[in-house]
């Protein structure tokens, strides 16, 4: 009963958000049903098992990437089987054993993944209780279980009692009811993360430290940019160089199997140096970046229009935002082993889809899929689309080399910074009329952009590097962009504030010089940043004050909460911006909001922000943060993923920046492509508005757009002058400060 | 053991890929991140920039899994576990052995002094806050 009233306030919210959206005319969906991956994976045995000895495994197709998604499936599924997180083995991520959910990104696990571990647990529970009642007589709600026992009426019977007399190999009851929030005891607790004390014991958890007997080493020596294609290479002295077992080329892949890792790495780049290469065309024409965005012809498309009678425009803004590439820069380069029995492959990979990998592994080896098997290994920081699933491909193409050997392959870190896809650069106009009283009446938002998902499984082709290399090469299927309402290149493009008339359009660059792909939030970070700048000069032009002018064009009460929520935990001084006198430290404060995708966590920033008006140089002093995600699963995870999005986003907007040459970025080591140490990192408070009446949002991405944008805002808080070009370097403050 | 390599191999590659040692980490190669950290006679040293031939005995290298254990977990590794100091937990190790070289008999240590201490050791999750807090719960526990 109290479950069928949880479900009915959660339609009944998003029954509400769906109508005052249309009111408005946008394209805001109903939450997508929560059983797509019960659809795709309906067998029971695909998510949960129950040994004869009783022990129960679940099983998940996401996989860890130090979001601690493992340790929340735990919960979810301890909590409605009524079993100690502890006693569940976890199976996570391998094409032989769990169900294809596709790729670990986009805020999804839990909202997608974990509902249906939810569900698929529920159903075994039910499933079992049913069992000892009809064994019993007795009705089943008179029944309870504690940690894998069933108990009624004076009798206990064990899971694996109740599990022996029927099967389990059918497919998922999909109506089988989750627990109500009231009876849940795990989820919604900040159960410490099961995976943290084998890592500061230094036990086996990561893919670098697996090391099958027997494996060998490998390395790619990389042309000198991307368009280069290998003209010759003398073999035998290659065959030659220090512990080399062999030397692979097929086409321009060209790579090397050595005893040892430093002697694999060291022959690579030996050969790169001696081999004959033919260059490409100069990247980008030679010209900057942004005029090739906004210069050379792109697909334009409007994605997202509403009109609607508004108040007349007294006045007009218009304003243009820039950012250049950004990266991964993971500490740890990616890494993948493989091996060859038959014509079996085997490949353990630290990719964020399995499955897709596998898929793009098969048509870059011209082999079937269902010869292939990928299991998950957990790597270094994942945010996106890195150099994980290409990695993959080089391990087995070298593999193919020595039969029956494992060969591990871990990139340079100049290797991943120059050839994993990069995030894309990116250019915002907005443009907005507002009315005498500065009330907004329109507002349109333009993106050019290079691809943000050009990931594996994006067929027909394969989005794997090395197979643009080979002999026979397989090309890359051509880049698409994603469509609303969560988006790619214009994701979280269309306005969370409520604005009569809205227009959206996208200028979509499918050919990337620079090959770009899914960095945390794709385009959604630099959207809603540039949106929330532009909010603030428009409010700058109305002469009123940042939180009071979002808050009069805010309909979304969970927006609201969270921007109340944060101004009053920062402190917050109402005033409008206005240009003022220079001084040689200017100290402001700015706020940024965003409901990420559109459709998940809500999060509201504060930044306060020093700015060195004669060299540049900003400090951020403070960061404060509200976010609301429907029930949080583990509060702890979340807080951690909001505060660790804050600090990269702090990074990202302060001083990442990549830069190339004719053929490569060159960007490729932390000296020319800097990321944020202990010293820069502000404090930070963070608090999380648990609402257990709703359901779970994504929120690993929450925080990235709204820090860049309260930081931003801060610099134009203090100075009254905007910098308008990501990352916000002392060289475009200073400039800016003598505008 | 013994291992038989050039002794210009950078000690990073023994530790993990010779004696089998999971604790440092190959990040960057080039001395920048401090992944590959080890304490070289209780000194903090990157050991991507140590070659193997420079470290043999009596010098004494401390990787993570000789800091402690389970059964007798250091200060600093308690104190990460009880702040969830880690996301991916890629360059935990190196922080973990950075700071036992800088807190090492310093409980007074001030909270500038550990980021100070930690400036170069890099975090790409974001976790600096929560490792600072587990590094200022060790240290006042006196290690």
């Amino acid at each position: 009963m109290t479950n069928l009233s949880r479900r009915g306030l959660g339609l009944t919210a998003a029954g509400l958000a769906i109508g005052f959206h249309w009111g408005l005319g946008s394209a805001q969906p109903a939450p997508p049903p929560a059983t797509p991956m019960l659809r795709a994976n309906p067998r029971l045995q695909a998510w949960v098992r129950i040994a004869p000895d009783g022990r129960i495994t679940v099983l998940t197709g996401r996989v860890e990437l130090g979001q601690g998604v493992l340790t929340a499936m735990r919960q979810i599924a301890a909590d409605e089987l009524d079993i100690a997180p502890d006693s569940l083995t976890l199976l996570s991520g391998d094409t032989a054993e769990t169900a294809n959910e596709g790729v670990t990104a986009g805020s999804q696990s839990i909202r997608f993944g974990g509902e249906a571990l939810g569900i698929a647990c529920a159903d075994v529970r039910a499933t079992l209780l049913r069992v000892a009642a009809e064994a019993w007589n007795q009705p089943a709600a008179t029944l309870t279980v504690a940690d894998g026992v069933i108990s009624g009426a004076g009798r206990r019977m064990t899971y694996a009692e109740a599990a022996s007399s029927l099967s389990l190999a059918r497919p998922v009851d999909a109506q089988a009811r989750r627990k109500p929030v009231a009876a849940q005891q795990v989820i919604g607790t900040s159960l410490p993360r099961t995976d943290i004390p084998a890592k500061v014991f230094g036990q086996q958890v990561f893919i670098q430290d697996l090391r099958p007997e027997g494996m060998v080493f490998g390395a790619v020596a990389r042309p000198p940019g991307y368009a280069a294609r290998l003209d010759s290479l003398d073999m035998a002295w290659a065959q030659a160089l220090p512990g080399v077992i062999a030397v692979v080329r097929d086409g321009s892949f060209l790579g090397v199997i050595a005893r040892r890792e430093e002697q694999a790495n060291a022959a690579a780049a030996k050969i790169t140096q001696a081999a004959r290469w033919r260059d490409g065309p100069a990247m980008f024409g030679g010209r900057d970046v942004f005029d090739h965005l906004l210069n050379t012809p792109a697909r334009v498309t409007t994605i997202h229009k509403v009109e609607a009678a508004g108040p007349a425009a007294a006045r007009t803004h218009r304003a243009e935002y820039r950012r250049g590439f950004q990266a991964h820069a993971s500490i740890g380069a990616s890494c993948a082993l493989a091996v060859w029995q038959g014509d079996a492959l085997t490949v353990w990979s630290h990719a964020q889809g399995p499955f897709p990998l596998r898929a793009d592994l098969a048509l870059g080896l011209r082999m079937p899929a269902d010869k292939i098997r990928v299991i998950h290994a957990q790597g270094s920081g994942c945010y996106g689309h890195n150099g994980a699933d290409d990695v993959a491909l080089d391990a087995a193409l070298l593999a193919r080399a020595v039969p029956g050997r494992t060969v591990r392959v871990q990139w340079t870190h100049e290797e991943e910074m120059a050839w994993a896809p990069w995030g894309s650069a990116m250019v915002v106009r907005l443009e907005a009329g507002l009315a005498a009283d500065g009330t907004l009446g329109s507002w349109s938002h333009d993106v050019w952009s290079f691809p943000h998902s050009t990931r594996p499984g994006s067929g027909p082709g394969c989005n794997l590097r090395s197979a643009w290399y080979l002999e026979n090469p397989v090309a890359a299927p051509p880049p698409s962009d994603g469509p609303l309402p969560n988006g790619a290149a214009a994701r979280n493009a269309v306005p969370i504030y409520a604005v009569p008339n809205q227009a959206v359009t996208t200028h979509f660059h499918a050919a990337m010089p620079v090959r770009t792909s899914a960095l945390r939030t794709l385009g959604g970070y630099f959207n809603a940043l540039a949106a929330d700048m532009f909010m603030d000069e428009c409010a700058a032009l109305a002469g009123r004050d940042p939180v009071a002018y979002r808050l009069a064009h805010l309909r979304d009460p969970r927006l609201q909460a969270v921007l109340r929520r944060a101004v009053d935990l920062a402190g917050w001084t109402p005033e409008a911006v206005v240009r003022k006198p220079l001084a040689a430290e200017m100290i402001g404060t700015g706020v940024g909001l965003s409901k990420y995708k559109n459709s998940d966590a809500h999060v509201a920033v504060v930044a306060r922000v020093a700015v060195n008006t004669g060299t540049g140089a900003v400090r951020v002093l403070g960061l404060w943060a509200a976010t609301e995600a429907g029930r949080a699963v583990n509060p702890d995870g979340v807080t951690n993923q909001i505060e660790g999005g804050m600090v990269q986003s702090t990074s990202w907007t302060l001083m990442e920046e990549g830069r190339w040459n004719a053929g490569r970025m060159t960007s490729d080591d932390y000296a020319r492509y800097p990321i944020i140490d202990f010293g820069t990192t502000p404090p930070i408070r963070s608090v999380v508005i648990d609402r257990p009446d709703l359901p779970s949002l994504g929120v690993g991405e929450g925080s990235q757009a709204p820090t860049g944008a309260a930081i931003a805002n801060a610099i134009f808080a203090a100075t009254g002058r905007r910098v308008a070009e990501i990352p916000l370097t002392p060289d475009r403050v200073k400039a800016a400060m003598a505008g | 053991d013994d291992v038989d390599v050039d002794p210009a191999t950078p000690l990073i590659y023994v530790l993990r890929n010779d004696l089998a040692l999971n604790g440092p980490k190959l990040g960057c190669a080039a001395g920048q991140c401090g992944a590959c950290t080890v304490l070289v006679d209780g000194l903090a040293v990157r050991s991507c920039q140590l070659p193997a031939g420079d470290a043999m005995a009596p010098i004494a290298i401390t990787t993570l899994e000789g800091l402690g254990t389970p059964d007798r977990p250091h200060a600093l590794q308690t104190a990460f576990i009880q702040e969830q100091a880690a996301q991916c937990g890629y360059c935990t190790a190196g922080m973990i052995m950075h700071a036992a070289a800088l807190i090492a008999g310093k409980p007074a240590i001030t909270e500038a002094e550990v980021k100070e201490g930690l400036d170069n050791n890099l975090c790409r999750c974001g976790t600096q806050p929560r490792v600072v807090r587990a590094v200022m719960r060790a240290a006042r526990q006196g290690v």
